[in-house]
């Protein structure tokens, strides 16, 4: 995880399911609560999602968006992207394809 | 037809994707419909080691999968009641959000992937059947 003074950048790696998506809850849970509310995902290095990866942006979403926060995700492959379609996040969370688009919309 | 028997802890879910991938490719499935089909299998795991088996490691379930030149059939054959994939309701994204919800969504990717489900129920076990239309 990398840290500037506006916003977070989380790199997950690899494949995210129900079992791994334990560390992810965990990395914006401890981050939140360190108070940082604005998030970039880095889905570059993703390879895969579940459902319960899904999950844990979603569970968060209410509390950022009362503090003003977001989440942002960059570098999404075409099978990552088709996930958050078929359940609609597309429209909800803001996903472009390069970290410079990602940083000028959380930095709004 | 390819079998695999899977004891119910979530660590297992990577050898559910790793043994539908391998058999998908033998099976000359494309790969982004592969991918779709992994996702829907590993949901569908996933929902009986958490919610049918509590992640009880004694447990098992059974996948198999097999096609003919149009159609991917895949079953998953586990004990007990089925939860019932068919009825269930999933809430919206905003009561989702409202709620912190993390769950619910894997029901909605299923449906989205499989062409049909239909659930078998007999008396000490069932199996959800899913049907993948395949493009020739």
């Amino acid at each position: 995880m990398t840290h500037t003074q506006a916003f977070k950048t989380l790199s997950p790696q690899g494949e995210i399911d129900a079992n791994s998506s334990i560390d992810l809850d965990e990395e914006l849970r401890a981050a939140i609560a360190e108070g940082c509310y604005r998030f970039h995902i880095d889905a570059s290095g993703l390879t895969y999602i579940s459902s319960a990866g899904l999950g844990v942006f979603v569970s968060y979403l209410d509390e950022l968006h009362s503090k003003k926060g977001k989440i942002v995700f960059s570098g999404m492959n075409d099978n990552v992207r088709n996930v958050f379609t078929l359940v609609g996040l597309h429209k909800i969370l803001p996903i472009v394809s390069t970290e410079k688009e990602a940083i000028a919309l959380l930095l709004q | 037809m390819k079998r695999l028997k899977v004891y119910c802890s979530i660590a297992n879910l990577s050898k559910v994707r790793e043994f539908m991938r391998t058999n998908l490719r033998e099976l000359e499935v494309c790969r982004n419909t592969s991918e779709m089909l992994v996702l829907a299998v590993d949901e569908a795991c996933a929902n009986a080691i958490i919610h049918q088996h509590n992640c009880d490691g004694n447990a098992f379930l059974e996948l198999s999968l097999y096609r003919n030149d149009e159609q991917l059939f895949i079953e998953l054959k586990d004990t007990g009641n089925a939860f019932n994939l068919n009825t269930f309701e999933p809430m919206s994204q905003e009561e989702r959000i409202r709620t912190h919800a993390k769950g619910g969504m894997g029901v909605l990717l299923i449906r989205s992937i499989m062409d049909e489900i239909e659930i078998e129920q007999k008396t000490d076990y069932h199996v959800f059947k899913f049907v993948k239309n395949i493009e020739s």
